[in-house]
């Protein structure tokens, strides 16, 4: 039932139809058409439906065939006419009385009594006429006046004038006519089309009634459809077959299906002729004779869905619609499957679906879809392809051409039985029409190029749909084909591609599949058991040993079994492998840590660790070593093996050693199983990261092993300044016999270390090896104790040095194990003292005074301080100046000490080599090693305190840290009392108390402990010349020095002259050597002026020429200007530059220094004497 | 007489599309055909929550994703985007979605009463708190109460089916 277009009549005149006016209107009402934009609000709908553009026939009236009334068949209601128009011209008012009027009378007769059609008069006039009729006072009514009152009966106005001329040929003089037009046509429409559905709805209230009939009813509702979708309402027209399908599947429900014919009566082309067309068979006229059968009524209900679909736009649905309609119908079909032809069913879904690709397609030409839609409709047909496909997979099966298990077997319907397929038989004499099925039926090759092809084509639509992983698993079906077409390079490459796009989100039940069916290709392929096969392999026992692994492993029997062979081919194939190749965080093993405390191995030097070794294989694994790697500080790396030759499955511990163990805590950082050229490893180490995010590294921790091998570094106890530096390396082997140990030291800070002049210190020294790389010890014994100073360069810029040491060393019972020690160490290279000097010449003797501070906040303990000369060798003899040795002086950062020397020296003689050596230590080294000792007294005295014995130590020091109030009382009388400590009921607190006890007593700080010394190198001042000035008051001008030792009998007076004389005694005693032959020095000489308290006459200032032991001396008048106790004035004495000599560019002064002998006298000036006379009136005398 | 739903299989995929359970229950079935179905119907489901996107649709069930062959796949995405697939055997006839809703409905409440289970955690990994299949996968093997949950509603609805 193709659509039918809305049917319009004309008549009018026939004078006028012949005439060339008519075929110009009628050519330009042409071309108005279709309509526009026409709104339909029907009685029976709620929303007001908008027709875009409604195609119109014109025809004349006389030509419209009256007998067509008469069918009893339900037509559309399109198929008469709605609207009858009659067009006419008069100008004059009488023509129109006389003539037009009749006409138009008859022709109103005729058309007014047909059922449910409009009509319309139209009037036309010239554009000129309708001007002049506008005019106002107007004595005769016009025509079309005339016209409305005689034709319009009701309301409704029915003539329209049309204004047209063919020079005024233009769409708004058509506007008033063709809205008419379309209001006439949509009133028409809507009465008819209500009374059709009205007869709907009646007969569908009837369906309970006997003898109503299914089939007159669907012709009756499908007229509602078709007139809808002739108005080009696709929507509503699609919403009445809904309705007639639902109504159709109430009906199959009902079982009320006598009047349809069988379910399938098959033609001959019935598999093969395309799905969605509604002219291949006369379906109308099989509906109106009983006789269609469902399978032909459910293809024609379909079909006429999807080209209202299509008109629609909406391909999606329309592609689904089939795809759906083909797998459920299919599956009504296989009830009856025996009375049909064989593959019937297969051969009718495969065209029928490609048919629906082909023919959607086709529609699709004319839309334009936006991108979401077209990539939802190339899904569907791509589910359309790949529902053709699947009827390749029965036929193929059923052939024998494929075989029959996954993916092949996955498109069998569920009740299928291969026996049944069996293509020889036959049912009658139908066989499917299917050209290319019937050629890939007999031509395994044809089926196989049909199946890539129509698969290809399915995953390039689902590849345009991005559809993924619809594609993965056609891909997947493409390699079960290369398989079993025997292409296994393809299948292969194909298998092992897949797993990685399963993997990602733990689709471990498909990678296993897809991986196991990659190893079974190689295997069959009988490819060398390679790298890639080894990948691949590993791959899948990740995937097998996953949860949910297992599901899909159909093809091997017993998993243990088959598990085993390809562990042992594993092993087999690593083997070949040319290096070693690594695979990391592989899911079948693991290692992890039973405890995180190792144990040591007291036998030997070393750690033990317990692991767990899992191995989630159901099989032993090979395996040659466990391996587990710790990170310390600095990145020091340890690591601990342990032999194996299998992994059981399941859990087994393990003891792992570590030969070279240093104590510590460390961080997990790897773990590695391996078996011959295979490493399984294992990450454990956590990034920043992680660590934030609270995923914190396993700790392990290592016990100190106090009988290992062990190196410790010390300043030595003498430190000589000035000479190469040295510090000490201790190595103690503890339990171990040693046969070598070569010792590295390196600093990060750059000091280097020169082991070639090292020096061994102590008796019973062992030989040694050195070269510029290492220290090497040869032949040590057990519980040997070996010190060698190694010499370094100047680190005297740190006053901490850090040091890495590596010791290598092999003992004598493992000669094959080498042990590698690493250790940190810090020494303090700083001294702890600071030393300022300061020097005071008299005469022959010299005074030199060493000031002693800490540099720290430490307290430094000075038990002595010596100031050592050969005095043989440089002529100078040292006395120390304090008599009583104060015992030991403590310097704090508050109170340095002082220490004062003399010396006498020879002149002339060489004067140097004169060192300071200090012995001092630290007040924390003092208190600890005093700690240390009454801790192993208390433990000599009592054994079971033993595994204490830190502990003990630890506590006190940590007392003493706290609280700093013991300070003072040891400082002065060697008590240490430790505050703060609470004493435990046990035998710790026991002994704790008994340490205190001791440490409570008066204790010589010299008595015990080590001292160190530092030895600096002082050299003895010298000055080119020592001037001694002096300013003595003389008794008078004249009396000389003289009387200098007379005591002075006179006293001073303020204002008085007093006599002086400045004496200035030179001397060349502390000279340079060099300078000795040097007998004269210019020199000046300058009495200060103290304006305050003297005026001194005379010359103040002179030159004089200052030679060895002599003296010069001038006389000066001072005056005293106020009386008091005064301080004589000051003598400044100066070397002036050498004559002559010049060095870089600046006169040589020799250097000179003076003290003043009278600096600290004295004298007493008297107030300026004299006596005055007062005479006092003593009054008259009365008496007399 | 209204349809007999026939549940075929059942999966649950986390939101990152990880898969939590696949139960098959038709019998002499591949299961690797129903693997397929699980994974593929991811495709369909997140064309069907762009789509939803879009529209700004809040519902949670996704409807009929395809069909194929002899199952009609429907999926359902919880609020806390789970998803939940299921394959009935097809029928031809209509499928009230009312009644495939219902099954959907059971099975997210087997979901939930399932991972409410605190002691789930105790051995999960603390950077995969998130994922529902981390979670899951660390109980799987001890994962029965689950497992026999949707197998329970799989035999319902089957009886349910052919009762009414």
């Amino acid at each position: 039932m193709s659509a039918q277009r809305v049917t319009i009549t004309y008549s009018g005149p026939i004078v006028f139809l012949s005439t060339d006016h008519w075929k110009q209107i009628q050519n330009s009402l042409v071309s108005q058409l279709p309509l526009r934009n026409l709104h339909w609000k029907s009685t029976s709908r709620n929303a007001l439906r908008s027709i875009q553009e409604l195609d119109v026939k014109l025809v004349p009236f006389e030509m419209l065939r009256e007998d067509q009334a008469a069918s009893q068949i339900p037509q559309s209601v399109l198929e008469k006419p709605l609207l009858h128009l009659y067009i006419f011209t008069c100008e004059d008012s009488e023509v129109y009385r006389t003539t037009v009027r009749k006409q138009l009378k008859e022709w109103h007769a005729s058309v007014s009594t047909r059922k449910n059609q409009e009509w319309l008069i139209i009037h036309v006039v010239r554009p000129d006429q309708s001007v002049a009729q506008g005019r106002l006072f107007q004595m005769k009514t016009s025509v079309l006046d005339k016209v409305k009152a005689d034709f319009n009966l009701d309301k409704k106005d029915r003539c329209v004038q049309l204004v047209w001329s063919a020079e005024k040929d233009n769409p708004a003089v058509w506007a008033d006519t063709i809205s008419k037009i379309k209001e006439g046509v949509l009133s028409s429409f809507d009465a008819a089309l209500a009374q059709r559905e009205e007869e709907v709805k009646r007969s569908e209230g009837q369906r309970q009634m006997p003898g109503w009939n299914f089939c007159t009813f669907f012709i009756l509702k499908e007229s509602v459809a078709s007139s809808l979708e002739g108005m080009n309402l696709h929507e509503d027209a699609l919403q009445q077959y809904y309705e007639l399908e639902s109504i159709f599947f109430q009906v199959l429900r009902e079982k009320n299906l006598s009047w349809f014919g069988a379910l399938i009566t098959p033609m001959p082309t019935d598999d093969s002729s395309p799905l969605l067309s509604v002219t291949k068979k006369p379906y109308r006229d099989l509906i109106l004779a009983n006789t269609i059968s469902v399978f032909d009524f459910r293809v024609y209900l379909l079909a006429r869905q999807c080209i209202l679909l299509s008109k629609i736009g909406d391909m999606e649905e329309l592609c689904r619609k089939a795809a759906s309609f083909l797998s459920t119908f299919s599956r009504t079909l296989r009830d009856v499957e025996n009375t049909l032809p064989p593959f019937f069913i297969e051969s009718w879904i495969y065209s029928s679906a490609l048919s629906v690709v082909d023919q959607s397609d086709e529609w699709a030409k004319r839309l334009t879809l936006d991108k979401a839609a077209l990539s939802a409709f190339n899904a569907a047909k791509g589910e359309l392809l790949e529902l053709a496909r699947q009827q390749l997979d029965v036929l193929g099966i059923a052939t024998g051409f494929l075989p029959n298990k996954p993916p092949f077997s996955l498109a069998l319907p569920s009740t299928f039985d291969p026996a049944d397929k069996d293509p020889k038989t036959k049912r009658g004499s139908m066989t499917i029409t299917k050209t290319e099925l019937l050629s890939s039926m007999e031509d395994q090759d044809t089926l196989y190029e049909l199946y890539v092809n129509v698969t290809n084509r399915a995953i390039e639509l689902y590849a345009s749909a991005g559809r993924r992983k619809f594609a993965l698993k056609l891909h997947g079906s493409l390699a079960a084909l290369d398989i079993h077409r025997g292409r296994l390079v393809n299948a292969l490459q194909t298998y092992t591609s897949l797993p990685a796009h399963y993997s990602p989100h733990g689709w471990t039940s498909m990678e296993a599949y897809m991986l196991n069916r990659a190893l079974s290709i190689h295997e069959a392929a009988e490819k060398p058991k390679d790298r890639e096969w080894i990948h691949v392999l590993l791959h899948f026992l990740r995937a097998y040993v996953d949860d949910g692994g297992k599901d899909l492993l159909l093809s091997e029997e017993d998993c243990k079994a088959y598990v085993e062979k390809l562990v042992a081919a594993l092993k087999e194939a690593a083997q070949t492998l040319d290096n070693d190749t690594p695979f990391p965080d592989h899911p079948a093993l693991s290692v992890s840590l039973v405890e995180p405390h190792a144990k040591l191995a007291e036998s030997r030097d070393g750690a033990l660790l317990q692991v767990v070794v899992n191995n989630r294989l159901p099989c032993d694994v090979p395996a040659e070593e466990v391996r587990l790697q710790l990170t310390g500080r600095e990145n020091s790396q340890i690591t601990f093996t342990a032999k194996v030759s299998s992994i059981a499955p399941g859990r087994t511990e393990l003891t792992l050693f570590c030969p070279s163990s240093a104590m510590g805590t460390y961080a997990l950082a790897n773990t590695q199983i391996s078996m011959p050229r295979l490493l399984f490893q294992w990450r454990h180490s956590k990034t920043p990261k992680q660590i934030k995010a609270g995923n914190m590294p396993t700790l392990v921790y290592i016990p100190k092993d106090a009988r290992a091998l062990d190196v410790r570094l010390k300043q030595p106890p003498l430190i000589e300044l000035g000479t190469m530096s040295r510090i000490r390396v201790l190595l103690s082997t503890g339990r171990n016999e040693v046969a070598t140990a070569s010792v590295k030291l390196s600093a990060p800070s750059g000091i280097k270390f020169q082991y070639e002049d090292t020096q061994l210190i102590g008796e019973d020294t062992p030989a040694i090896r050195t070269d510029a790389q290492a220290l090497t010890f040869l032949d040590l014994k057990a519980g040997q104790t070996v010190v060698a100073a190694v010499p370094h360069s100047d680190a005297s810029a740190y006053a901490y040095m850090r040091i890495n040491i590596t010791v290598d060393y092999v003992t004598t019972t493992e000669p094959d194990i080498t042990r590698t020690l690493r250790l940190s160490r810090v020494v303090a290279t700083g001294l702890p003292v600071e030393i300022n000097v300061q020097d005071f010449f008299r005469g022959t003797r010299l005074f030199t005074a060493f000031t002693l501070s800490t540099k720290t906040h430490q307290h430094v303990r000075v038990r002595s301080a010596q100031l050592l000369s050969d005095s043989e060798t440089t002529g100078v003899r040292v006395k120390s100046c304090v008599g009583q040795k104060p015992g030991i002086v403590t310097l704090t950062p508050q109170q340095p000490g002082r220490f004062l020397f003399q010396m006498d020296s020879e002149k002339g003689t060489a004067r140097e080599g004169l060192k300071l050596k200090i012995t001092y230590r630290m007040l924390r080294e003092e208190v600890e090693s005093l700690i240390e000792i009454a801790v192993s007294e208390v433990v000599s005295e009592q054994l079971p305190l033993e595994p204490h014995r830190q502990d003990l130590t630890d506590k006190l020091i940590q007392a003493l840290e706290t609280n700093a109030s013991w300070v003072e009382l040891y400082g002065v009388t060697g008590e240490l009392a430790v505050p703060g400590v609470t004493l435990t009921e046990d035998e710790f607190g026991a002994g704790l108390r008994q340490v205190m006890e001791k440490l409570n007593r008066k204790r010589s700080p010299t008595s015990f402990g080590e001292w160190r010394d530092i030895v600096i190198p002082v050299d003895v001042p010298q000055i080119h010349i020592l001037a001694s000035a002096r300013l003595q008051i003389l008794e008078n001008p004249f009396s000389a020095e003289v009387e200098k030792a007379e005591k002075r009998t006179r006293p001073l007076y303020a204002g008085q002259p007093i006599s002086a004389l400045l004496t200035i005694k030179t001397s060349f005693h502390w000279a340079p050597p060099e300078d000795t032959r040097v007998q004269s020095y210019n020199m000046r000489y300058d009495i200060e002026d103290l304006t305050q308290d003297w005026l001194v006459s005379g010359r103040k200032r002179g030159d004089f020429v200052a030679k060895d032991g002599e003296t010069f001396s001038t006389p000066v008048t001072l005056i005293a200007l106020h009386h008091g106790e005064l301080a004589l004035p000051k003598v400044g004495v100066n070397a002036l530059p050498l004559p002559g000599e010049h060095r870089m560019r600046s006169s040589v002064v020799p250097s000179c220094e003076t003290y003043e002998v009278h600096g600290a006298e004295k004298v007493l000036v008297l107030p300026r004497g004299g006596r005055s006379t007062f005479v006092v009136n003593m009054g008259t005398n009365t008496s007399m | 007489m209204p349809p007999q739903l026939k549940l075929n299989a059942v999966a649950f995929v986390s939101p990152q599309n990880h898969p939590i359970l696949i139960r098959t229950f038709a019998q002499g079935q591949d299961e690797l055909k129903y693997h397929y179905i699980a994974h593929t119907s991811l495709d369909v489901i997140d064309e069907r929550i762009a789509a939803a996107l879009a529209s700004k649709s809040t519902d949670c069930y996704l409807n009929l994703l395809y069909t194929m062959e002899d199952v009609a796949v429907y999926g359902y995405i919880t609020p806390l985007k789970v998803k939940i697939i299921i394959a009935l055997a097809l029928t031809d006839s209509v499928v009230r979605d009312a009644d495939v809703i219902t099954i959907f409905r059971a099975l997210h409440t087997a979901y939930r009463q399932a991972v409410a289970n605190p002691f789930l955690k105790v051995n999960a990994p603390i950077d995969g708190y998130n994922d529902h299949a981390t979670l899951l996968q660390a109980g799987n093997s001890k994962w029965r109460a689950f497992r026999k949950r949707v197998d329970d509603i799989g035999k319902a609805v089957g009886a349910v089916g052919s009762a009414t």
